[in-house]
């Protein structure tokens, strides 16, 4: 690790533990605060943001990784599509009654697996990253058609669920979910940790990565499980959020310079929580005037940045 | 020492057919031959990277095919530098360099002491020192490309196969890469290094031996005058 890049985690290792402070704080500054509602609403609401940028930043990095391309990302690629797939279908096919927390999850993450495999069956032909995103783009049209047909045949009660969680939200996930996403967060992360060798050889393409000993094939399957497995959890549980698994590493790479995926996971994780925190205390400041949705943050802050780094790229 | 039995190397149809060449450890050897008579391709199949049509090749113990089927066996046994690298976003030379060492990693691919004096040991060789902080993308194609031979010699192999490594080097550098080699094999008698060239006479001004491709057939010439060289191409 370079000497540089310690004080830089350390640094941000701090701003979250002080934005996470400003979370708690400022949801108790406006009077609501007891016992019951800080464990079951403040502590969880706090957490899935702690989780999905985390979680969704380190998946980003695994893509952009994957397909050897910083443009990548686990929402512009159509993971979340597939993951929002198979949400629609069990939530308008079985019903609320028959979901308990784990079948959303693991619907959420067969989606995001099968539409990560999908995605880079497909990359392994077109070879350029602007063909990828659009196919990326008509896969979630393609999933979006999909989701309307089946929204036809359901009940207004279904509709109505299935729309509040295809909105994306940091307060939708109960106290009883947060452990459960906890553990699939935690748990990709400690995969990737262990996959560091590889990624860092992975930035010199297959066959160089080969060269140097690394099990390619069997690394890009880790990786597409560890993206799913984020991915998915994140999404089942607040919806589609956009933006973070794209910009978040790529901010990683051009603040510490380095292809060293031990700092840039470690970096990514953490600036992922800190932007998501920072977000949901933006959107408690503004909440007794006007609730902004999370999604619109994330774009007003994320999709200018994104564009700046493809016109940077030329 | 490297075996070559019966071999026939090609893609879809036969490139070169080699009857039988040994080839002694502790040499260089430049790899000679016109555009599209199958350099590349016989480097590829050296390394493992393409199966053989038919026959035997093998590095010291271990036959090529053996090699393909371990990697890690291979990253130590046998390092390959590709003509082009085209840089990297973020990776800087020493760290491109440093990615030699990952064979000898732990799960973390954490460097220990002794493998940074080593990757510096090698730039201050190949006179990139005072690049080592440049992001490889930044770089000249030449920079990269000696970056690339410290790579590979920090990858510290008893083989080392080189695919046009002094393209886009100046003389200098040219003489410079070179010399490394002699050196590098000559430093341990159990190394042997092979690189493509165009560069004809350098490599024989330079004393190496050629190893001259020409209608299919593998000739190793040692110490030859350039007129037998023409000749067979």
């Amino acid at each position: 690790m370079k000497r540089t890049s310690f004080p830089v985690l350390l640094f941000m290792l701090a701003l979250l533990i002080a934005l996470s402070s400003m979370h708690l704080f400022g949801l108790q500054a406006q009077g609501i605060s007891n016992r019951i509602v800080f464990w079951e609403f403040q502590i969880p609401r706090l957490l899935s943001a702690v989780l999905a940028g985390a979680g969704l930043s380190l998946s980003g990095l695994l893509m952009q990784n994957l397909f050897q391309n910083p443009m990548a990302g686990p929402y512009v690629l159509g993971i979340n599509s597939g993951a929002s797939l198979l949400i629609s279908i069990l939530i308008l096919g079985a019903g609320p009654s028959v979901l308990n927390q784990l079948s959303y999850a693991s619907a959420a993450m067969m989606g995001a697996f099968l539409a990560a495999s999908f995605m880079f069956l497909v990359a392994k032909r077109v070879q350029n990253i602007q063909s990828l995103l659009v196919i990326g783009l008509m896969f979630a049209s393609f999933t979006g058609a999909v989701e309307s047909v089946l929204q036809s045949f359901a009940a207004p009660e279904q509709i109505k669920q299935l729309f509040i969680w295809n909105m994306g939200s940091l307060q939708q996930m109960s106290a009883a979910q947060a452990p459960l996403l906890a553990v699939f967060v935690l748990v990709g992360i400690v995969i990737a940790l262990f996959l560091i060798k590889g990624l860092n050889a992975m930035v010199l393409g297959d066959a160089q990565a080969r060269q140097l000993g690394v099990k390619v094939n069997f690394l890009k399957v880790s990786i597409l499980f560890v993206t799913a497995l984020l991915a998915g959890s994140i999404t089942a549980y607040c919806g589609p959020i956009a933006f973070v698994g794209l910009a978040i590493p790529n901010l990683a790479r051009a603040i510490l310079r380095t292809q060293d995926h031990l700092v840039l996971i470690l970096f990514s994780v953490l600036a992922g929580s800190c932007f998501l925190v920072a977000i949901d205390v933006l959107i408690l400041l503004f909440d007794p005037w006007m609730s902004i949705p999370v999604n619109v943050l994330t774009a007003a802050l994320g999709a200018p940045y994104v564009a700046y780094l493809m016109l940077r790229r030329r | 020492m490297i075996k070559i039995e019966n071999t026939q190397i090609g893609h879809q149809q036969l490139l070169i057919s080699i009857d039988e060449l040994k080839l002694p450890a502790g040499q260089l050897y430049a790899l000679i031959g016109r555009n599209g008579s199958g350099k590349s391709t016989f480097l590829h199949s050296l390394i493992g990277q393409l199966p053989l049509r038919a026959g035997q090749l093998s590095l010291g113990n271990f036959s090529v095919q053996a090699l393909h089927n371990d990697h890690l066996l291979r990253a130590k046994h046998v390092s390959f530098v590709q003509s082009m690298f085209a840089g990297v976003e973020a990776l800087t030379l020493h760290a491109y360099v440093s990615l030699g060492r990952l064979p000898y990693l732990g799960a973390f691919g954490r460097m220990q002491d002794k493998d940074l004096s080593f990757v510096d040991e090698v730039l201050s060789r190949l006179n990139l020192t005072s690049l080592a902080h440049r992001a490889t993308q930044n770089l000249s194609d030449g920079e990269r490309q000696l970056a690339s031979l410290a790579r590979a010699i920090v990858q510290d192999t008893p083989y080392m196969i080189l695919d046009e490594p002094a393209s886009f080097l100046d003389y200098f550098n040219r003489e410079l890469l070179l010399d490394q080699l002699q050196n590098w094999v000559q430093s341990n008698a159990k190394r042997t290094a092979i690189f493509s060239s165009h560069d004809i006479d350098l490599c024989l001004e330079k004393g190496i031996k050629l190893l001259v491709l020409h209608e299919q057939k593998l000739t190793l010439l040692e110490n030859p005058s350039k007129k037998e060289v023409m000749d067979l191409l």
